[in-house]
C-alpha cells in the first residue's frame, strides 16, 4: 500500500521508520554511534546531518502514524509497511464474502467468479434485479446508486445464479466462436505485422496473409488473451522439462518476446537476435528504442471520430472509467460490468530477520489474529494539542508569535520509562519555524493493565516531588502536567513571515508554496528504560534487570501559517530581528537539545494571539 | 475533555444505556439496546417500523437491536430498511453490533452492521447494507443500497466505495470505551 501523505488536517503526528537506511539487509538499531569528539566543526556537520528533514523527497515515504506501525521484538525496531513483507494466508471475495481457493485464483483470476460486479460509471456494486413479472426473469445487473443496468448494453440474464459465466458468454465476440483459436498460428499476428522476426532462432511458422490483417481488427482482448494462453502452454510444452525462466535461454527467449511486441509494427530492426536486449553494444547496456510514435488518424479511426460526433462528450468515458476496464474503451457504449476484484487476508513478516510480526485468524469473518505486534504497545506514543484550549484552529498560525502547544507522551510499557526530547532549534526548509521544547527531558510512569486502572483509577497518583506547569507556571524545565502512564510538556514555537501567495522571484517561481506555510517539527525521541529480563526458564529473576534504549524520528505536523500579517503588538513581543523574515532564512538551523538551561519564566499568557 | 453533561439531559437506564430526553424514539417496545449505549439529542430511532406479518402468525418484535458501548450522535437517523417482496412491503430488522459509532446527521438503513464500525458525519448508509466488524466511514460517504462492506476497509465517496485497507490496530482505535466514560 501506498505510504500515506502529510495531510492538511492539524495536528498530526508521524514516525519515521528508519528502514530506507538500512532497508533490510541486517537489523539494526536507529540509533548512530555518537559522533567521537572531535572539531567542533565536524561535530555540527554531524548534528545537522542526523537532523531528520521532513520536508526531504524521501521523507514522505518513511512517515507513518503510529497506527500503521508494527514492531519487531527480536530486531527491537519498528517496522512499517514497507520493510515487512506479506504473505496471503487466503483470498475472498469483498461482496459476497466467499473464500476463494488459491488453485481457484490462479486458474479464474482474480475476480469474483460468482455474481459480484461492479458499476462501470460510478464503482457502487450491482445487484441482480428481476424485470420481468411477479419477480421472474430475465435478470439485469442493476446500479442502485447511479441506476445503470447492464440493459443498456444489451445484456440481460436468463437466469439469477452465475452471472459471470452468464456474461462471459454474452461478452465472448462472435470471432470466437466462428473460428477456434487453434488455426492461428501466432498470437502475436494482431500486435505486430512483423512478427517473423520474434522467434527467427526457433523458426516459428509465421505467414502473414492478408487473412491475418483482416483478424487483426476483429480481435477482442479477450480473444488476444486467449490465443496468448494458448500460445504461451505450446512454448512451455516445447522447453521441455524446462520450467519458464529457470534456465538462461527461456529467459532470454522471453525478454525477446517481450521486447519485441514493445516495438510494435513500426521498427522491425529491434527483434534482432535472440532477443533485443542481448543483442547490446559494447558494455552490456540495453539498446534503446522508441517504443512508439505519434499517430495519425488512420482509416480505421475515421469510424471512431463519427462515433465521438455522434454521442458527443458525455458518452465519452472518463478517464477512471477507461483504466479501470481491461479493453480501455473510449464510450460509455462499451462500458462493462467489472467483477469484483477480490481482496486478501496476510500474514506479516518482518523483512530483516522474517519473525512473524502479523498472523491473523484464517476463519475469514473473524476480526481476531494470532499475533499481532504492533508499534503502539512497544513505543511511547505522542499527541498534540494546543494549550490555549480555546484556540482550536490550527489552520491560521500568526507569524511572529509564539505558539503553544501540549505534546502528551504516552507510555504503553508497564515500565516507568525516561524520554528525553530533541529537536533542531529551527525546523527545515526554506522558512524555518523556531521551536522550543520548555522541558525535554522527563520520567513517563508505567502503563498498568485494565483491571489495576479500574481498581485504582484515582489511588494511583504520580510522583508528588514533581511539580507540574499546570498549577505552578510555565518554567523551563518543568513538565506540564503528569498522570498514572502520561506526561505533557509544552512546545513553542514562533512561526516566520512568509512572503505572500502570488510573491515571485527572479525566475517567476512562488517564492513561497503552500507546503513552506506548514510547520512540521522534527522531533527525536529517546526513550530509556529498564526492564525485567525474561529468562529461558520462564521464570522472572530477582535481580536481572535489563536496560533497553529506544530511539526514533516523529515529525509532528502543528498547523499552518497564516497568510495574515502580524499585528504591531506580535511585531513587538517577537522582537525586531524576528520582523525581517529573510534574516531567518539565513540563519543557520542548529541542533541544540534542551534550550532550558535558566530558569526564566515564561507566562502562559503572553504573546499568545487567539486565531480564529 | 468534555464538561460533563447538564443533570437530568440523559436518561439512564438499568443497562447503562443513556438516552437523551430530546431523542424521538418511536416504537420503543421493538427496540433492545445493548448497555451503555449513548443516544444524544435529535437522534430519530424508528422502532416502529417492524416487519409486517400476516394476520396470525407471529415473528420477533425487534425492529432495532443495537449493542454494547454504540454512540448515536446528535441528529442522527436510523430507520430499518423495506422492500416490497411478492407484491407487499414490509420493513426488516436493524441489527448493531458494539462499538459503533453514528455521526452527527448520518442517517443509517443497514440490515447488519458489525461490531467496531465508524460512521463519519453527514453519511448516509443505503438500505439493506451489510457492513463487517472494524470498518471506517469517511464524512458525507453516501453507501448504495445492498452494499456489502467487508471488514478492515476505510469507505469513502458517493457512492462509497473501499478506498483503503485499515491497519491491524484499527479494532483499538475504534473501541468506544473511553467515550462512554466522558459522557
Ligand atoms: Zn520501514
Ligand atoms: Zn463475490
Ligand atoms: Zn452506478
Ligand atoms: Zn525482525
Amino acid at each position: 500500500m501506498a505510504p500515506r501523505s502529510i495531510t492538511y488536517s492539524f495536528p498530526t503526528v508521524h514516525i519515521s521508520c528508519p528502514c530506507d537506511e538500512s532497508i533490510a539487509i541486517t537489523p539494526k538499531s536507529p540509533t548512530k554511534p555518537s559522533a567521537p569528539a572531535a572539531l567542533e566543526e565536524d561535530l555540527e556537520e554531524s548534528e545537522e546531518e542526523e537532523t531528520f528533514d521532513p520536508r526531504a523527497p524521501r521523507s514522505n515515504f518513511s512517515l507513518f502514524p503510529l497506527d500503521n506501525l508494527l514492531y519487531c521484538e527480536d530486531c527491537n525496531q519498528i517496522r512499517c509497511p514497507r520493510c515487512v513483507h506479506d504473505e496471503i494466508v487466503c483470498f475472498f471475495c469483498p461482496n459476497c464474502l466467499f473464500e476463494v481457493p488459491s488453485s481457484t485464483v490462479k486458474s479464474e483470476g482474480n475476480r469474483c467468479t460468482r455474481n459480484c460486479f461492479s458499476c462501470p460509471i460510478c464503482f457502487a456494486s450491482l445487484v441482480v434485479t428481476p424485470t420481468g413479472e411477479e419477480q421472474a426473469g430475465p435478470y439485469i445487473l442493476l446500479c442502485n446508486h447511479c441506476l445503470w443496468s447492464s440493459a443498456e448494453i444489451g445484456i440481460e440474464f436468463e437466469k439469477p445464479t452465475s452471472i459471470a459465466a452468464q456474461l462471459a458468454q454474452k461478452l465472448k465476440p462472435p470471432s470466437l466462436a466462428r473460428a477456434p483459436s487453434g488455426s492461428f498460428t501466432s498470437p502475436l499476428s494482431p500486435m505486430s505485422a512483423s512478427s517473423e522476426s520474434y522467434f527467427p532462432s526457433m523458426g516459428a511458422p509465421t505467414i502473414i496473409t492478408p487473412d491475418d490483417e483482416v483478424d487483426k481488427k476483429e480481435l477482442s482482448p479477450e480473444e488476444r488473451f486467449i490465443k496468448l494462453k494458448a500460445h504461451y502452454a505450446q512454448q512451455r510444452a516445447g522447453a521441455g522439462a524446462d520450467e519458464y525462466g529457470s534456465s538462461p535461454g527461456a529467459l532470454s527467449r522471453l525478454m525477446g518476446l517481450y521486447s519485441g511486441l514493445g516495438s510494435g509494427s513500426r521498427s522491425r530492426s529491434f527483434g534482432r537476435g535472440i532477443g533485443g536486449f542481448s543483442n547490446t553494444g559494447g558494455k552490456g547496456k540495453p539498446e534503446w528504442t522508441e517504443w512508439d510514435t505519434v499517430k495519425e488518424i488512420g482509416d480505421d479511426e475515421e469510424e471512431l471520430v463519427e462515433r465521438i460526433k455522434e454521442v458527443g462528450f458525455a458518452g465519452t468515458a472518463s478517464k477512471e472509467q477507461r483504466i479501470a476496464q481491461s479493453h480501455q474503451p473510449r464510450f460509455i457504449q462499451d462500458l462493462k460490468p467489472l467483477a469484483a476484484l477480490l481482496r486478501t487476508k496476510r500474514s506479516k513478516r518482518c523483512r530483516a530477520c522474517r519473525h512473524i510480526l502479523v498472523k491473523p485468524e484464517s476463519k475469514l469473518t473473524t476480526i481476531r489474529f494470532r499475533i499481532k505486534l504492533v508499534a503502539m504497545n512497544y513505543i511511547p506514543a505522542l499527541s498534540i494539542s494546543r494549550l490555549d484550549p480555546t484556540a482550536f484552529n490550527y489552520v491560521a498560525l500568526t507569524p511572529l508569535s509564539t505558539h503553544q502547544f501540549l505534546l502528551t507522551i504516552t507510555n504503553p510499557l508497564f515500565d516507568p520509562i525516561n524520554v528525553t526530547l530533541a529537536t533542531p532549534a529551527k525546523t527545515p526548509g526554506n522558512y524555518p519555524s523556531t521551536v522550543t521544547i520548555l522541558c525535554p527531558t522527563f520520567e513517563v510512569g508505567a502503563n498498568t493493565d485494565v483491571w489495576d486502572e479500574a481498581l485504582q483509577t484515582a489511588t494511583n497518583t504520580p510522583t508528588p516531588t514533581i511539580k507540574k506547569g499546570r498549577k505552578t507556571g510555565m518554567l523551563i524545565g518543568t513538565v506540564w502536567d503528569m498522570g498514572r502512564n502520561w506526561t505533557t510538556v509544552v512546545i513553542e514555537i514562533v512561526p516566520p513571515l512568509l512572503p505572500l501567495p502570488g510573491e515571485l522571484d527572479e525566475d517567476g517561481n512562488e517564492l513561497a508554496t503552500e507546503d513552506d506555510r506548514v510547520v512540521q517539527v522534527p522531533v527525536s525521541v529517546r526513550v530509556v528504560y529498564e526492564t525485567d529480563l525474561e529468562r529461558d526458564d520462564g521464570g522472572l529473576g530477582k535481580e536481572a534487570k535489563e536496560k533497553r534504549e529506544h530511539t526514533y524520528w516523529s515529525v509532528l505536523g502543528l498547523g499552518r501559517i497564516s497568510e495574515k500579517m502580524p499585528t504591531k503588538a506580535a511585531e513587538d513581543a517577537a522582537g525586531p530581528s524576528a520582523a525581517r523574515p529573510m534574516s531567518l532564512v539565513s540563519a543557520p538551523g542548529k541542533s541544540v537539545i534542551g534550550r532550558g538551561s535558566a530558569g526564566e519564566e515564561v507566562s502562559g499568557n503572553k504573546n499568545r494571539h487567539s486565531v480564529r | 475533555m468534555p464538561p460533563k453533561q447538564t443533570k437530568g439531559e440523559y436518561i439512564e437506564t438499568d443497562t447503562g444505556n443513556k438516552v437523551s430526553r430530546k431523542s424521538v424514539i418511536l416504537g420503543s417496545q421493538n427496540i433492545i439496546l445493548g448497555g451503555k449505549t449513548i443516544i444524544q439529542a435529535d437522534c430519530t430511532i424508528r422502532g416502529d417500523l417492524r416487519r409486517t406479518v400476516a394476520p396470525g402468525q407471529h415473528s420477533g418484535n425487534v425492529a432495532i437491536a443495537v449493542g454494547r458501548y454504540c454512540f448515536l450522535s446528535r441528529s442522527s437517523v436510523l430507520r430499518p430498511p423495506g422492500r416490497t417482496h411478492q407484491k407487499t412491503f414490509s420493513y426488516y430488522p436493524m441489527k448493531i453490533g458494539d462499538h459503533v459509532f453514528v455521526g452527527e446527521g448520518s442517517v443509517v438503513e443497514a440490515a447488519l452492521i458489525g461490531s467496531y464500525v465508524h460512521i463519519a458525519k453527514d453519511c448516509v448508509i443505503g438500505k439493506f447494507t451489510i457492513i463487517k466488524d472494524c470498518v471506517r466511514i469517511e464524512e458525507g460517504t453516501v453507501v448504495a443500497p445492498n452494499t456489502v462492506i467487508p471488514s478492515f476497509s476505510l469507505v469513502s465517496g458517493r457512492p462509497g466505495v473501499v478506498i483503503d485497507e485499515l491497519p491491524e490496530t484499527a479494532q483499538e482505535g475504534l473501541e468506544l470505551k473511553n467515550l462512554y466514560r466522558m459522557i
